[in-house]
Parts: structure tokens; sequence; C-alpha cells
């Protein structure tokens, strides 16, 4: 192969990489209706029962939320919630949650 | 001196006692940010380096605490030293914690941070 065809091929590439994780910001979006209910809109939740999830690390809100479908974290509230979600949807809301502007890394 | 006076003072003194009592007591159970900063050295080495990932059991972010409410990292914390929540690391880390460290780190953690660092 030419080295044209293997840049062009990288290029395609990361461009529908890129389009792939916005598209998995925006399918969390959509799914994220119910969570907001305790969460608050964008993960800023209002009351400390519930934690802020907007801008939490990405894969720390998919590890927890394959905690609390397989039962290793347990939480009544959101061992319901999970029921729900495929592992699509956990990745989606995960990207979606994390994109959000709110906590912060602090040394 | 007439008795009506001396039960007055004595009641006057324990009012007294009785309200710098409870201020002294009011001072502790809040957490307090500057505290929480003296005492978070266990902390810092994981969650306080941005991209740290634990190892064991499984890798992935250790979460933000930055902004976090105060009152769930304390529940977080409690649930660690009550074994609630597993993780070994918190679990060890918790169970060196008296209420009062914990209240102390949330606030700490709790307050906002001027820049949002990722």
């Amino acid at each position: 192969m030419n080295k044209t065809a293997i840049i062009l091929a990288i290029a395609a590439i990361s461009l529908s990489m890129q389009a792939q994780a916005e598209g998995a910001v925006e399918a969390g979006k959509a799914k994220s209706a119910t969570c907001a209910a305790c969460h608050g809109a964008d993960g800023n939740s209002p009351t400390a029962m519930f934690p802020k999830l907007a801008g939490q690390q990405q894969d720390y809100l998919l590890h927890s939320l394959k905690a609390y479908k397989s039962g290793k974290r347990k939480n009544p509230i959101m061992a319901g919630q999970v029921t729900s979600l495929s592992e699509a949807d956990m990745e989606n809301l995960a990207a979606y949650f994390a994109a959000q502007p709110g906590l912060a890394v602090k040394y | 001196m007439n008795h009506p006076q001396k039960r007055t003072q004595i009641l006057t003194s324990m009012l007294c006692a009785a309200a710098l009592l409870t201020l002294a007591m009011s001072s502790h159970a809040a957490g307090d940010s500057q505290a929480g900063q003296q005492k978070n050295s266990m902390c810092q080495g994981c969650h306080g380096i941005p991209g740290y990932r634990t190892a064991y059991p499984e890798v992935y972010s250790v979460p933000k605490l930055g902004g976090q409410h105060a009152d769930y990292i304390v529940a977080a914390l409690k649930a660690y030293k009550s074994g609630d929540r597993v993780h070994p690391s918190m679990v060890g880390i918790a169970a060196s914690l008296s209420d009062q460290d914990m209240q102390d780190l949330a606030a700490y953690y709790a307050a906002a941070t001027p820049a949002a660092a990722k």
C-alpha cells in the first residue's frame, strides 16, 4: 500500500472514532432523563444524598454502573435503576455525564 | 442576700455554661476545610493526581472529589468503614479516620476549586 492510502485510512478511522465518541454523549443525554430526577440536570445534583456526576471520570462512572448491575456495589435505589440499562446505555450515560462541567481533581 | 436573687444568679450561670458548652461542641461538629487540608496526605496520592487509575482489583480512574457534596463524601467514607462498600484501599483508609476527620476532609474536597483540572 502506498503512503497516501495509509494516511487516508488513519484519518478516516480517527474521524469515525471522534464521531462515535460524540454520538455516545448525545445518546447518553437522551437516556439521562430518569437520572436527572435524583442527580440533577447535567448531573449537578442539588442534594448530598445523590452524588454529583457532572465531570466525573468516564470509566469510573461506567465501572460504578456495572458494579450496581452485578450487585458488587449495593444500593437499593441504583440497583433498580440499572436493571433497564444495556451495556451500550451505560457507556453512553458515562460518556454524557463525564463530558459535563462540574467535578474536578483536587489535590 | 435574699433567695430570689441567688436563684436567678444560679440559673443565669447555668444558662451561660450551657451556652458555652453548646458553642464549643458545634464548632467541632461541622467540617473544617483547613483542617481537612492538613489531613489529606493519604488521599492526595490517588485522588489528587490527574489521570491516576487504581490497579487492583480492576483498572479504572480514581473518582474526582473536587466539588462533590460534603455529606456524600462523609457517607461514602462511613460506608467503607462499615463494610457497605468494599474497595480494599478505601476500607483501610476509612478505618483510620474519625468522624471529625471525615467531616474535615469532606469539607476540604467539597469547597469549589477555581479551575477544573481534567
